[in-house]
């Protein structure tokens, strides 16, 4: 499902939103550029009032604040038109085609009138997409002394399930953005209603961030967290709370401003210094431009033959993998990719494990290897399997040159790259990759494969392999995509830093050029 | 850990120490102080070539005592066990061999104790200890026996103190040694531990005995999943768990980790002579310069010493917890005698003076400190009764440097020091060298750490002496009316249940996100069932993806395994932190400011709450509790007052789950929801414990808690017996004069000083901190269980005391049958601890402990005294109580009455009077 027929919502926790300067909020709109803006967490007309003014043009979506009384607010969205209010609910449920609804209660407790409105078709839904309905108080409690958990409303959303006939899915202000899950209810007729549901991030806990949702027409939903902190001046390196207080009663309002800023006029700033105002004027420029910038001489990739690295991604079951079905090695040499999947008994780790690692180290042992945060994920994961099920190619494996792109760039602060995220897909994304457009999250892929492992017999459970696959590929090119770039980057006067040294730049400048 | 040199001894009898102690109204007969000889036990050897092979046989110094044989004999047939014997009886070379024997074994090591490979992929060891300092003491115990033994083996402390190299450590290292929270931690990764998880053949629990309650509930599941981690890798360890002797090693042992364990507990090590002395203080004069009368009234400094009511090492002794009682003088019994902190420090002097190594536990470190000053000072006092110069004698505790208790140790073992007066710091195994003597100041509360600390006297076959001097506490004066108690073989059970559903699913969590849950951890991890259920919870509320069949994982937000706390149970744990501008003085890491559970913060931690905290006063200044993690802000302060809290108690939708009958009585286990409310506190002067101010209000509301419970129903015909036969009773119970008109009085004051009774004297069987437990006697049991007419009341009434009240009378009201009466007893955690269901299996043996000491107390007061009845915390204000109806409902109960003696106390006509609703916390 391609994502430019999805629709495109920003949720703004109020907590975080009235924590937000307005330049960070336009700059996250601009980043995110959604069709609607929800504003999960308390009644907050104030925090509302400061959506509206940051995007005029985009519907904010507060029901907390009842508007005339009424506690159910609809909208429509067409991939053509984007979203729109439905001001007389009555008469839209004609359009078979169109496009996905969007239901806003003011509460939980509005839940049973939403639903009094749709059985009596005082309201009305197309029944061709999904329908959305945003909860904005709603998040799920728990209680460990009796192992069980509590859904707010979960009566008269299992009704409302029954009365749409086409899927819904929930967002329910009070969870996490991260939050999926699909609830098995049951109607008052004893039927089973299944809802998806995912979070608005108004939890009240935690750090503040604003989230994309990505509500494909089938109901599936994708989110893209990115820190509130990361939008306006605090998102720019060596900018906390402080400095940005400071660069704004300076009258540097924007990135944009910090940019167009001569680096003596910043450095002139009280509590600066040269070397912070250099590099968060490097960070603007960056941000602005989409090109990343290196900072030093140390190259990212070191290697044996003189020949690209091979770009490496493995997908698991989750976190905590039990498998790795997915070795998929995009090699740039031949701009080829090669998966090796594990379709058949998802219990097994080893076939796939060792179809991947035999031809690697029969094939390409003298390459260097590349990954995104693998020292992390993939080498761990990698090594635990083959000490567990194919210990004799420990050593073999062990001596691969092995590097990881992302603890390069970021963690050891190499470059400075553009994106909100250090996420892969947002920073190549960011860098004008333009990838295959699989509609699919690394949870998501981990999800399908959990649920092939549940049901090894089952048509249905099986994954759809061609796009899993398709969705692996995309993230090793974008690994290449990224490499690419930076190999290709401007890369800072480190002279004038005043951090590097002069000789060090000269011979640095070879490796890149 | 034992100690082979005979070094000359100095030991005094008991009989000596009367006879030369300066005070003239102490003679031999004198009925303060009791006697008791224990005789010497010899060793039972066998001969070390008949259990180890010949390379340790052949090192091997000394001949092997019997019950380390046997251990070693079941460790060789791949059973694990539980080592339950004296103190130095040579616990650690149980598994100090084991781990030996196993390198060899397995090749790592050669014939001649030299390495075979640099690399041990074959035979590891997990060494756990209750405290760091001990886990020192135990890696230079294994290197010396290593070093005795002619093997290079690589034992190595893990733990947050650990710097330099910890990579090297895991992946070079033969036995790790660290304790269960940096466990809890390091699990997480174990990808970096795979070498020594793949090779693991034995873990070592030492000290198991400590792990009790909330810590034993955690230790449990931190260990199940330590097991999970070993499997992964391909390591499957034998257990070893040494302890000194508790009730239950079996039990415990195999609760705590999960498996079949082999108990040895026939001790094979010698012992000397040993002359135990119960030393109860002499009544004070009033207005009688004391040595040190400047001093605190040194009673009430444990009952503001946050360490005291902890579970852990210094834990379930909590001497001076309790009332120190000066406040009901008239009675002709004594309730104001010399303090144990005042009478212990003379004792200690006198045996130091006459050259007796000793060393004197004390239950708080500012006592440690405090002991040396009194003893000089009773020197100086009695200057003609000793020809010597004051001996030289030092405090001993954890909120020394590392470096001042080395040298004290160091000092100690020379002779330079003649005696310590240390915390229960040296309880635990940690080497001193040999000793004549220990001073108890107060009995420690538990039997196991009665026995623990004066083992440290005397090794080896020599003669030593224990003196405990008494405190004026319910435990304290029992032990010393009851000294038989002491001797009976059967010490404290540890408790540990692993059912409590809040801190399983926090160690599920954590299990998630080492290794994924599937369903081969459903029997071996916990109950299908249960496993079921709470990855559904999780996957719910968003914090695992997954199922059983294929994996559950965990996705929240990062390092779960900090929610554990080892301390407490739920996740709104109260951070305590000391105000910034602050400074305590003193660097001390483990300053114990663990976070407290809610239940415990409200209690000691509600705004302008006084503590005692390592000697200095606290006052709480805010509560900061609409926040993730709530916080208490304490600011150091010199007050003249300590504080109490007083608490009104509710038991709503009692279920019971199991039931049997004793002598007509039901005594029910189940579970329900306990509403506590810690309304107001009194101010008490430090001095005389008499109140400055009362009643001010907490501000806090009450707490609702789901918990376990047990619970006593008393038989009609006994209730309507007792009732006639108390009915006279009014002002006795305590009560005002003008509230003695109710008929039922005397009787509801039984039941209510025999709940009293119950958890006063639960530490005397169970390894409990009486704090965690609580009760409610009541006319009305009915009203307070679940009842299919009724919803869960639990849930209406939410956080209203009066609300719950309210809807007990309305439900009593519209009983169609009289109900019954009887007392609960709950934990006072949220999902229990597993003491209520220890106490329901046990009531027998509980109910004789409570009705021997409520009967045999010598106050004479009819309503009790701190010392029998009285609780501090009692929102009623210890009113009213009665000891005599007490004792026969308790009489009855465990059949030690006739019943048939009741008869004349029966009405004609069974109808009776209608009831009032009345209960008492």
């Amino acid at each position: 499902m391609a994502a430019t027929q999805a629709l495109r919502a920003l949720t703004l926790p109020s907590g975080a939103l009235r924590r937000a300067s307005r330049p960070a909020v336009r700059d996250a709109l601009g980043y995110f550029d959604p069709h609607m803006v929800v504003v999960p967490g308390q009644r907050d007309p104030r925090a509302h009032a400061s959506a509206r003014e940051a995007c005029p043009e985009t519907p904010v979506v507060h029901p907390q604040l009842g508007r005339g009384g009424e506690p159910v607010s609809q909208y429509r969205f067409r991939p053509d038109t984007g979203v729109r209010e439905v001001t007389d609910p009555g008469e839209t449920g004609g359009e078979e085609t169109g496009g996905v609804d969007i239901l806003a209660v003011q509460s939980t407790d509005s839940l049973a009138r939403l639903r009094r409105q749709l059985e009596t078709g005082e309201r009305r839904t197309a029944s061709g997409a999904v329908t959305v309905l945003v909860v904005p108080d709603l998040s799920v409690e728990w209680d460990t002394t009796t192992l069980s958990t509590e859904l707010p409303g979960r009566a008269e959303l299992a009704g409302l399930g029954t009365a749409l006939s086409e899927p819904v899915t929930v967002l329910a202000g009070g969870q996490q953005t991260e939050y999926s899950h699909e609830w098995s209810l049951t109607d008052d007729e004893g039927q089973p209603v299944s809802l998806r549901m995912a979070g608005l991030g108004a939890t009240g806990r935690g750090g503040a961030t604003f989230a994309q949702l990505t509500c494909t027409p089938r109901g599936t939903v994708a989110a893209e967290a990115v820190g509130a902190d990361r939008f306006g001046l605090t998102s720019l390196t060596d900018v906390g709370p402080a400095t940005a207080d400071r660069l704004r009663e300076h009258g540097y309002r924007t990135v944009d401003e910090l940019r167009d800023a001569a680096v003596s006029d910043l450095a002139a700033l009280p509590g600066l210094g040269r070397s912070t105002a250099e590099t968060i004027h490097a960070h603007a420029e960056v941000i602005q431009s989409g090109d990343p910038l290196v900072l030093t001489n140390r190259a990212p990739v070191k290697t044996r033959n003189g020949q690209p690295p091979l770009c490496l991604d493995i997908e698991t079951d989750g976190l905590t993998p039990t498998i790795i079905w997915q070795f998929g090695v995009y090699d740039p040499v031949t701009d080829r990719y090669r998966a090796f999947l594990q379709r058949t008994d998802p219990t097994d780790p080893k076939p796939a494990l060792e179809s991947f690692v035999t031809w690697f180290l029969a094939e390409h042992a003298d390459r260097a290897v590349l990954t995104w945060n693998g020292e992390q994920f993939d080498y761990p994961c990698i090594e635990r399997f083959l000490r567990q099920y194919l210990p004799g190619y420990l050593d073999a494996w062990n001596e691969v040159w092995t590097y990881d792109l992302y603890r390069w760039a970021v963690r050891e602060g190499n470059a400075l790259l553009p994106g909100r995220t250090n996420k892969l897909d947002h920073v190549a994304r960011a860098l004008d990759y333009d990838g295959a457009d699989t509609g699919l999250t690394g949870a998501q892929t981990a999800a399908a494969y959990q649920e092939f492992m549940r049901n090894p017999d089952s048509e249905a459970a099986e994954p759809d392999w061609e796009r899993h696959k398709a969705y692996c590929e995309d993230d090793c090119r974008a690994l290449w995509h990224v490499y690419e770039s930076i190999i290709g980057a401007r890369r800072r006067d480190v002279t004038d830093s005043g951090s590097g040294g002069a000789r060090g730049t000269q011979t640095g400048l070879t490796d890149f050029q | 850990m034992t100690d082979h040199n005979n070094t000359d001894t100095n030991a005094m009898s008991g009989d000596r120490l009367v006879e030369t102690f300066p005070r003239a109204s102490l003679t031999a007969d004198s009925g303060h102080v009791d006697r008791l000889e224990l005789p010497a036990e010899p060793a039972e050897r066998v001969p070390v070539d008949t259990v180890l092979g010949p390379v340790l046989a052949g090192s091997y110094p000394h001949d092997l005592f019997s019950h380390q044989a046997t251990a070693l004999d079941a460790l060789a047939t791949g059973e694990s066990v539980a080592v339950a014997t004296s103190t130095s009886s040579g616990k650690t070379h149980v598994y100090g061999l084991q781990i030996a024997r196993q390198l060899l074994d397995a090749g790592v090591l050669t014939a001649d104790g030299s390495r075979a490979t640099d690399r041990n992929d074959a035979a590891t060891a997990l060494c756990v200890y209750p405290t760091k300092a001990l886990t020192g003491d135990q890696q230079e115990a294994l290197d010396e026996l290593y070093e005795t033994l002619g093997l290079d083996i690589r034992v190595r402390i893990y733990d947050g103190d650990t710097t330099g190299d910890r990579r090297e450590i895991r992946e070079n290292a033969d036995v790790v040694l660290t304790n269960f929270a940096g466990l809890n931690v390091y699990l997480e990764h174990h990808d970096r531990w795979s070498r020594f998880y793949s090779a693991l053949d034995l873990v070592a629990v030492d000290e198991s005995h400590s792990y009790t309650g909330i810590q034993g509930m955690h230790v449990a599941w931190i260990l199940r999943r330590m097991k999970r981690v070993a499997d992964y890798w391909g390591g499957d360890p034998q257990y070893v768990l040494t302890s000194a002797t508790i009730g239950n090693p079996g039990d415990h042992s195999s609760t705590l980790v999960g498996e079949p364990v082999t108990v040895v507990d026939e001790d094979g090590s010698p012992r000397g002579q040993r002359d135990l002395v119960l030393w109860n203080p002499p009544p004070s004069e009033r207005h009688q310069n004391e040595t040190d009368s400047t001093a605190d009234v040194p009673g009430s400094s444990g009952d503001l010493d946050l360490t005291a009511g902890r579970s852990g090492p210094d834990s379930g002794s909590d001497p001076t917890a309790g009332v120190s009682g000066s406040d009901d003088s008239e009675a002709g019994f004594v309730t104001d005698r010399v303090p144990a902190s005042v009478e212990a420090p003379r004792v200690f002097d006198h045996l130091t003076a006459h050259g007796v190594r000793s060393l004197l536990f004390c239950p708080s470190r500012k006592l440690t400190e405090l002991s040396v000053k009194r003893a000089r000072e009773h020197h100086r006092s009695n200057a003609r009764a000793y020809d010597t110069a004051s001996p030289e004698l030092a405090g001993y505790n954890a909120g020394l440097g590392r470096q001042t208790r080395h040298a004290r140790e160091q000092q100690f073992k020379t002779g330079a020091l003649a005696g310590l007066a240390t915390t229960s710091a040296l309880e635990l195994g940690i080497d001193i060298g040999s000793l004549d003597a220990t001073v108890l100041m107060g009995y420690p509360g538990q039997r196991q750490s009665f026995w623990q600390r004066i083992g440290r006297a005397g090794r080896e076959g020599s003669r030593s002496l224990a003196v405990m001097v008494a405190d004026h506490r319910t435990l304290d004066q029992y032990v010393v009316d009851n000294p038989e108690y002491l001797l009976e073989t059967d010490v404290e059970d540890a408790v540990v249940d692993t059912s409590n559903n809040s801190v399983f699913a926090t160690h599920l969590l954590c299990a998630a996100d080492e290794i994924a849950v599937d369903e081969t951890d459903a029997g071996g991890f916990a109950g299908e069932t249960r496993l079921r259920a709470a990855a559904q919870m999780w996957r719910e509320a968003g914090f695992v993806d997954g199922y059983l069949e294929g994996g559950v994982h965990y996705c929240g937000p990062g390092r779960p395994q900090t929610r554990v706390n080892l301390y407490g149970t739920n996740e709104t744990d109260y951070r305590l932190q000391v105000t910034d501008d602050t400074d305590t003085g003193r660097g001390e890491p483990d300053l114990d400011l663990e976070p407290v559970a809610r239940n415990r913060a409200y209690r000691d931690y509600h705004e302008g709450a006084v503590r005692l905290q390592n000697g200095q006063q606290f006052e709480v200044v805010a509560v900061d509790d609409d926040r993730p993690q709530p916080v208490v802000e304490l600011e150091p302060v010199d007050r003249d007052y300590y504080t109490q809290t007083r608490r009104t108690v509710n038991v709503l939708d009692a279920t019971s789950e199991r039931q049997r009958t004793v002598n007509g009585f039901t005594v029910h286990f189940g579970h329900g929801t306990v509403l506590v409310h810690h309304h107001s506190y009194d101010q008490m002067y430090v001095h005389n414990s008499e109140p400055k101010q009362q009643a001010i209000p907490t501000g806090n509301p009450p707490i609702p808690m789901d918990t376990q419970l047990c619970w006593v129903e008393v038989p009609d015909e006994v209730e309507t017996a007792l009732v006639r036969k108390y009915q006279g009773y009014g002002v006795e119970t305590g009560v005002d004069p003008d509230e003695t008109d109710a008929p039922h009085l005397g009787y509801v004051a039984g039941l209510h000083a025999a709940e009293h009774a119950t958890i006063q004297t639960a530490p005397l069987e169970l390894r409990v901190d009486k704090n965690d437990l609580g009760g409610l006697a009541t006319l009305v049991l009915d009203t307070h269980y679940t009842h299919d007419g009724y919803d869960e009341l639990g849930e209406s009434v939410g956080e209203s005391m009066a609300a719950a009240t309210h809807a007990i009378e309305r439900r009593a009201a519209e009983l169609s049958e009289p109900p019954s009466s009887g007392w609960f007893v709950y934990d006072g955690v949220e999902g229990g601890l597993g003491f209520a269901r220890a106490i329901y299996e046990d009531i027998e043996s509980l109910a004789r402990r409570a009705r021997d000491q409520l009967r045999d107390c010598g106050c004479g007061q009819p309503n009790g005294c701190p010392a029998c009845t009285f609780d501090e915390n009692c929102g009623n204000d210890n009113q009213p109580l009665l000891r005599a109806s007490a004792v026969e409902v308790l009489d009855q109960l465990v059949g030690d009455a006739d019943r048939d003696a009741l008869a004349e106390y029966l009405p004609d006509d069974p109808g009776g009077d209608r009831r009032p609703t009345v209960f008492y916390a």
